[in-house]
């Protein structure tokens, strides 16, 4: 035995021991942690939302370019917006600006419509039209090695058109099969028919058609429209990604030189007056299994001091499951499966809605406390912490919006057709902290104080059980048609 | 002196034993990092801890968000006959409360900061995500750690979770009146139990299941060593080790986690089974094959060919079907991974059953074409280049990327050959098509759902 065994530790080394003996062991068999029983901390601030300023060039034929660097990526975004929407369809023939977006790449002189589909896939593409209200948009996403192709398809595309009856009539086809199609979709039929009577004898009614408006347009009117709007001075390419912006603004002015410029007058609709009136519009949906409610009124379009205040606003009534309306209709009184408030914003306003899907035999109740809440919040402002909460929500939420290429892109062409302030969106942190439980109060008495529009989407059965306690409902079918004006204690 | 000496030399070596040891346990992820190279635009970090978690990390600066997944290989899969619904259930229930979390409260924490969240359960995983602020990653990470560590659930949130889940399913099923064909068609591919039976079951699997069936596939499956964690996004490496280590490394591992399944797929012809009574205004079919066991470049060329038949408006079988045959007025199609068994399908809708047998014929005549004749060198670089451009898409994102590597891990791809994995796509060749066919496409691989009107 050596004389070391015979060493006996003192009580240092016994701690010592025993630290050793904690450490080894492994670290699940202890007691529960005190750092898990509460959440933790953020750390120090996140670092600034910078979005790559959008760089504008005007060429000699009037055609604007918008470039923005975003590095990172082997994928462009190529755009071209052209500020022509719904609302720009003649009053006698909606659907006229759709149509004619969709015409676009279906045919040339020289083309097919197949060809020019072959040419898009060639360079694996991923191209798209969106037709808003306002403008039309028309986007690929590419590998930046085909950027220049894809600008010489979207000149072929643009520049040279060719409307035939026959092509005209398979776009027709499948843009009346859409709109039947959608139709399925309480959602939307309760969006359009909410817009419709929001826009009731405005020119933004014209985007609400129903699908058997299409047939009556013809490739003479889709002619017309392209020569009226499809012009460089009403029209931005927009490109974001690794792009050279010297290379890509020279290569546009040689694509795009021939485009002959013509310039249009084309005013801003005033905005309309907000509803002022109780209104509950019912819309008959033999299909649906649960009611869905949009109650909502006009608000200040995007560009004005009132935005931010307001994207507030709507995010204590209903921007998240936390939010007023779903603790409400959901969690408290159970009418509904979910409740939500959104905005959406044109060139001359915006709409803020409450949506719910709702069981039916809770209709009215659930309506009635919808409206309840709007008003609420009209005669007294949010407390501070609720304040603060949804803006938390919003800072914190603001860089997802930007994070994905069609978000990007989006975001893009809204701030160049809308003409918005560059700086709305990256400055948006900024802008969110300034709002207090002041400008919250102004806005919402100022916007939510008006009385607001129900629509409703349910079965035809569901008036006669569960509707009875409104006062006057108005009923449409899915179309949008009025079929007959119902009033509480009249024979049904 | 001697003696002085040896207990010197024997308290030193004791304490060097020690500290050694002791350095050696405080750091327990530093174990087999890698770092794959560059090509995918983006670097990967991975390591594991003590107890098994796999680890991935991956930074993105350009916007300050990150992204934080949890995947544990817990899917349907794993699921025995009786217990259909339970892992679709137990990811629902995640959300209902921890040791330190109170019922929807990982929600709102999340939510409150301005993050999105969701979850999802597929055949062999059940995932949960978030992408909020990068500065609360740390909030990310607890109530990842905690949910894992000490799911705390009550019978009214079973029953309430089980009652919204089974509703929303019958709710999916009056609107869509394909939906069970497609559950059907499943079952018919996959031939197995563990692979072919559905999310949620027939509901009353699910209505018998108890929260003590719950917590057993709580403990059993959603442990650090049967799970992968990822983030990605604006982070500090070296900060974001510390945080995992804090919260994850105090976690049990499992106990005897049960290997996944192995398929049992056996068929010696073409199953073609006819559904009639179908509560739908069109006829049409359910084509698909299966693909197992494979060679291993075989799954690079598959997908290529499913570009090449399926992708895109002038893609094979959708331009022949919809725009030179017109016989079918819907078809789609996808290739689909149930742990490591491939499986390509086709759905196609037509106007009467004289169309729909025009369609499956035209299908098989363009698979039959592909088996002698090698594609052309133009029509493969538009395949590929849309296949590109895809790939590259799904990455641009965090949550994408997240994704991206999670599927990577469950694919058992290393983190190392993510880099050249674009390259192996692109290398398909014609050859490899043609070789591909006629060994895959197969009667005994083939599998057909017929779906006749009332």
């Amino acid at each position: 035995m050596s004389r070391a065994s015979r060493v006996r530790p003192g009580p240092a080394l016994y701690l010592l021991l025993l630290a050793a003996a904690a450490a080894v062991s492994p670290p699940w068999l202890g007691a529960q942690e005190r750092f898990r029983r509460t959440p933790p901390l953020p750390d120090a601030a996140p670092q600034e939302l910078k979005l790559p300023p959008i760089e504008r060039i005007s060429l000699p034929n009037g055609l604007s370019v918008a470039t923005a660097y975003r590095p990172g990526s082997q994928l462009v975004t190529l755009q071209l917006v052209v500020r022509a929407g719904e609302v720009d369809s003649p009053p006698a023939l909606p659907s006229v600006a759709a149509l004619t977006a969709r015409m676009i790449g279906k045919g040339t002189k020289l083309l097919s419509a197949d060809a020019i589909g072959d040419m898009i896939e060639s360079i694996g593409a991923d191209y798209s039209v969106d037709v808003l209200m306002d403008y039309t948009v028309f986007t690929f996403h590419v590998l930046e090695e085909f950027l220049d192709r894809a600008l010489s398809v979207l000149r072929i595309m643009v520049l040279d058109p060719q409307f035939t009856e026959r092509e005209l009539a398979s776009v027709k086809r499948a843009a009346y099969y859409d709109l039947a199609g959608r139709k399925k979709n309480p959602e939307f039929l309760g969006w359009r028919q909410f817009l419709r009577m929001l826009f009731e004898n405005h020119p933004y009614q014209t985007a609400t058609y129903a699908e058997d408006v299409i047939k009556f347009v013809s490739a003479k009117d889709v002619a017309s429209f392209y020569s009226r709007f499809y012009r460089p001075d009403n029209a931005v390419i927009l490109l974001s990604g690794t792009i050279d912006r010297a290379t890509v603004v020279q290569k546009i002015g040689v694509h795009f030189a021939p485009w002959v410029r013509q310039p249009i007058e084309r005013a801003v609709p005033a905005p309309p007056p907000p509803n002022a009136r109780d209104r509950i519009c019912y819309v008959e949906d033999p299909e649906a299994a649960e009611a869905t409610i949009f109650v909502g009124n006009l608000i200040m379009p995007a560009s004005d001091p009132d935005f931010f205040p307001f994207f507030v606003l709507k995010q204590v009534l209903g921007g998240t499951t936390r939010s007023r309306l779903f603790m409400n209709l959901r969690e408290s009184k159970g009418y509904a499966y979910y409740a939500f408030s959104e905005t959406e914003f044109f060139r001359s306003c915006g709409v803020y809605w409450a949506r719910a899907l709702v069981r039916p035999e809770f209709i009215v109740p659930a309506a009635w406390e919808i409206v309840r809440e709007i008003k609420a919040l009209s005669t007294a402002a949010p407390v501070p912490a609720e304040i603060e909460e949804a803006k938390s929500f919003l800072i914190g939420n603001l860089p997802t919006r930007f994070e994905s290429l069609d978000g990007y892109a989006d975001w893009m062409a809204r701030a160049v057709a809308l003409e918005l302030d560059d700086g709305q969106w990256d400055k948006g942190p900024e802008r969110l902290k300034l709002v207090n439980v002041e400008s919250v109060r102004a806005v919402a008495q100022n916007y939510l104080a008006r009385k607001p529009l129900v629509v409703v989407v349910g079965r035809p059965d569901w008036l006669d059980r569960f509707l009875r306690d409104f006062e006057t409902v108005e009923v449409y079918d899915t179309s949008g048609t009025l079929k007959r004006t119902l009033r509480k204690g009249e024979e049904r | 002196m001697a003696s002085s000496t040896n207990m010197h030399f024997a308290a030193r070596s004791l304490i060097l034993i020690l500290m050694t040891l002791l350095v050696a346990v405080s750091f327990p992820t530093a174990t087999a990092q890698e770092t794959a190279p560059n090509t995918l635009g983006f670097e990967v970090q991975e390591h594991r801890l003590r107890n098994g978690l796999r680890v991935i990390l991956s930074v993105d600066s350009s916007l300050p968000l990150v992204t934080v997944a949890v995947a544990y290989s817990a899917g349907t899969i794993r699921e025995q006959p009786g217990q259909e619904g339970l892992a679709y259930l137990l990811e629902n229930l995640m959300f209902q409360g921890s040791e330190n979390v109170g019922p929807l409260q990982h929600v709102g924490f999340i939510q409150r900061v301005g993050g999105d969240l969701n979850a999802t359960s597929t055949p062999d995983r059940a995932l949960f995500y978030q992408t909020l602020p990068s500065n609360y990653l740390a909030l990310a990470l607890w109530l990842e750690s905690d949910r894992m560590k000490s799911l705390a659930i009550t019978p009214a949130a079973v029953e309430i979770t089980r009652t919204d889940l089974l509703k929303e399913h019958q709710d999916r099923l009056a609107s869509d009146p394909y939906l069970e064909s497609f559950a059907l068609f499943d079952s018919l591919l996959f031939p197995d139990f563990p692979y072919g039976h559905t999310l949620i079951g027939t509901g009353t699997e699910m209505r018998g299941l108890t929260e003590s069936d719950i917590l057993a596939f709580h403990r059993t499956y959603y442990v650090p060593d049967n799970a992968v964690l990822c983030i990605v996004g604006n982070i500090d490496i070296v900060r974001t080790k510390e945080l995992i280590a804090r919260y994850f490394d105090s976690i049990p591992p499992g106990m005897n986690i049960p290997a996944p399944p192995l398929p049992n797929f056996r068929q010696e012809n073409e199953v073609v089974v006819a559904q009639p009574g179908f509560p739908a205004s069109s006829t049409g079919f359910h084509l698909g094959y299966r693909f197992y066991p494979m060679q291993p470049n075989d799954a690079y060329s598959l997908k290529i060919l499913e570009y090449l038949l399926l992708k895109g408006n002038t893609s094979r079988l959708t331009d022949r079907l919809l725009n030179r045959d017109r016989t079918a007025h819907h078809f789609s199609g996808t290739l689909e991974e149930r742990h490591g068994v491939l499986a390509l399908k086709f759905f196609c809708l037509n106007n009467n059953t004289v169309m729909a047998e025009r369609s499956q014929k035209a299908i098989l005549s363009e698979i039959d074409r592909l088996r002698t004749n090698p594609v052309s060198a133009d029509e493969l670089a538009k395949v590929k280049r849309l296949f590109k451009m895809d790939y590259l898409r799904s990455q641009s994102t965090n949550l994408g990327r997240a994704l991206f590597l999670i599927d990577a891990v469950f694919s058992g791809k290393p983190m190392i050959a993510l880099g050249g994995e674009l390259n192996k796509y692109l290398r398909v060749n014609p050859p490899s098509l043609v070789s591909l066919v006629n060994r895959h496409f197969t009667p005994q691989n083939r599998v057909m759902l017929e779906l006749g009107l009332k």
